[in-house]
């Protein structure tokens, strides 16, 4: 039990942190507003999420013009993924331990 | 216990967004039923047209832009194939958005841009290929390149949508090396591989996926 919660990431454990994480896992980038559509939340609620996982190291922020208009987009780092990953595994066994 | 159905909710919740931040699902099936039925029509305008200008009975083997009366002759035909294509792609934008607004999805995501890119780019190839070869090989080739690039484009497509659009690709793309090798049957090939493959792919996605 206490390996399952070692992997058990604190950092994903609001929907919004996990709602980033499970899509910047499949897709190579997506800008602010398409995560926005997607997750459905509020730009400050999104923004200040983003900014945690950026600052833990799970994601990078990569800041462009797009038409003159400024776009922000964000990937997932290495270490992002794979904390991701153990973490899904964690909460998998969780399930499996019922 | 409580714990535990947390936990199934998250996977449940990463499991979605996976799957609807990666993938078109608003793809109509109905569109390829609608494809299909176009894909038929045209290859019957086809051979009513071929008939009309009393085409020579080896038409398949003879260049489409080619020989007396070459362009002029077989362009009808290019009009019609590219009045199939632009109905059919029409056909599947409405549709697509139809069944979108009725799901209460957006149609017009970074998924929708990444997957019109991976299909027009083979698409546009083809397109570019049929036009510049339409003088030099014979009109079963055209055919059977018109299948082939498309099947390929929604090969290249289908990494963005239900996975089974990636297997109407490879019918395709087999069906236009099937055309290759019975010059003789372009047109029934081509209605099949148009319009028969189209029309039942088009009504098992929408049994399945319900629009």
């Amino acid at each position: 039990m206490k390996t399952i919660l070692s992997n058990f990431n604190k950092a994903f454990e609001s929907r919004v942190r996990l709602g980033i994480m499970s899509v910047l896992a499949v897709n190579e980038s997506m800008d602010f507003t398409g995560l926005k559509d997607i997750l459905a939340a509020t730009d400050g609620n999104l923004a200040s999420h983003l900014r945690a996982l950026e600052e833990a190291g799970f994601i990078s922020m990569e800041k462009s013009f797009i038409n003159r208009k400024p776009n922000t987009s964000y990937r997932i780092t290495e270490e992002g993924m794979e904390s991701f990953r153990s973490h899904i595994k964690a909460l998998e066994e969780l399930i499996g331990n019922r | 216990m409580n714990q535990s159905n947390q936990s199934q909710e998250d996977i449940k919740v990463i499991r979605k967004l996976m799957e609807e931040s990666s993938r078109f699902l608003s793809l109509s099936g109905l569109s390829g039923v609608v494809a299909g039925i176009l894909g038929i029509a045209g290859a019957v305008a086809a051979q009513l047209i071929i008939t009309r200008i009393s085409a020579p009975a080896d038409w398949y083997m003879q260049p489409l832009a080619g020989g007396p009366g070459g362009l002029r002759t077989f362009m009808p035909l290019f009009a019609e194939m590219g009045v199939v294509l632009v109905l059919a792609f029409s056909g599947a934008v409405l549709l697509s958005s139809r069944k979108a607004k009725k799901s209460g999805q957006k149609a017009w995501t970074p998924v929708t841009r990444r997957m019109l890119a991976s299909l027009l780019i083979p698409l546009a190839t083809g397109g570019l290929f049929i036009l510049l070869t339409a003088g030099t090989v014979p009109a079963s080739v055209t055919a059977a390149s018109s299948l082939i690039f498309y099947g390929l484009a929604v090969v290249s497509a289908g990494k963005f949508t239900f996975g089974e659009i990636h297997w109407l690709g490879v019918l395709e793309v087999i069906t236009g090396l099937v055309c290759l090798a019975l010059p003789e049957y372009s047109i029934i090939i081509w209605a099949l591989g148009f319009g028969v493959i189209h029309i039942a792919y088009g009504l098992f996605m929408h049994l399945r996926y319900r629009g």
